[in-house]
């Protein structure tokens, strides 16, 4: 099953003016981090994971999960408007048999196709769970 | 009026952002009244009362009585785990995006 969620929220400034207060963790909580570019970390709490796709200023899209839970993948796609920005984001579970364990996690992923993501282990403590 | 299709209702019932709000809170909270619900939302307690009747249509929540108050608990279902997910998350999101505004806003009034 894919669930997914998608919220939305339009505010007056640019796509640019949006994606550098992105880097600024703090809305996504106490404590929070995150690195703007492919394979960057995010930690938000209990919650770690790795960025996807980093389309400054359009699109960041990043997995993560907390401890013993399935991974969800967000998206946020930053849409250009009279009024400003339209910030869409959607949190789905594409793979509900993958399990993220925390930052030692590498994963490469094929995205051929536009099929959802392909996922293979990558050395280094990587963990795909099957089950 | 029930829905004839029970997924219609479901989706009906948590069409409503008040609705899935109180889910979600149902959710974390296991079981509450009516009462507790509406101390921690931004509605009145008979509001929270209709909102629970729809999420009971729904066969989404069940209620019980204990003494002189009725507590109402989310109803584990096949569906029940993705829906809370679902509303938890997007509870979660509505969080993240107002406090992102926040941040926003801060530019604002110096512009």
């Amino acid at each position: 099953m894919n669930k997914a969620v998608e919220r939305e929220l339009l505010v007056p400034e640019s796509p640019e003016e949006v994606w550098r207060s992105l880097a600024e963790p703090a809305w996504l909580g106490e404590d929070a981090s995150i690195e703007l570019e492919p394979a960057g970390e995010v930690e938000a709490g209990e919650r770690s994971g790795f960025v996807e796709e980093a389309d400054e200023p359009r699109r960041l899209v990043f997995w993560w999960s907390a401890p013993d839970e399935d991974a969800s993948r967000v998206e946020l796609d930053l849409e250009e408007t009279d009024e400003g920005t339209l910030v869409r984001v959607t949190e789905s579970r594409p793979l509900e048999i993958l399990t993220l364990r925390g930052r030692e996690l590498a994963l490469e992923l094929d995205l051929a196709g536009g099929q959802g993501p392909v996922a293979s282990a990558a050395a280094g403590g990587a963990a795909l769970v099957i089950g | 009026m029930p829905a004839a299709d029970p997924a219609d209702a479901v989706f009906n019932a948590l069409a409503d952002g008040t609705r899935r709000d109180l889910f979600a809170l149902l959710g974390r909270r296991g079981e509450a009244s009516a009462t507790d619900l509406a101390r921690e939302l931004p509605v009145t307690r008979q509001a929270v009362q209709k909102h629970l009747g729809l999420l009971a249509d729904a066969g989404l929540v069940a209620a019980r009585r204990a003494g002189r108050e009725v507590l109402y608990h989310p109803t584990p279902g096949p569906m029940s785990e993705a829906l809370e997910w679902m509303a938890e998350v997007g509870h979660q999101w509505d969080d993240r995006l107002a406090a992102l505004d926040r941040q926003l806003a801060r530019g604002r009034t110096s512009a």
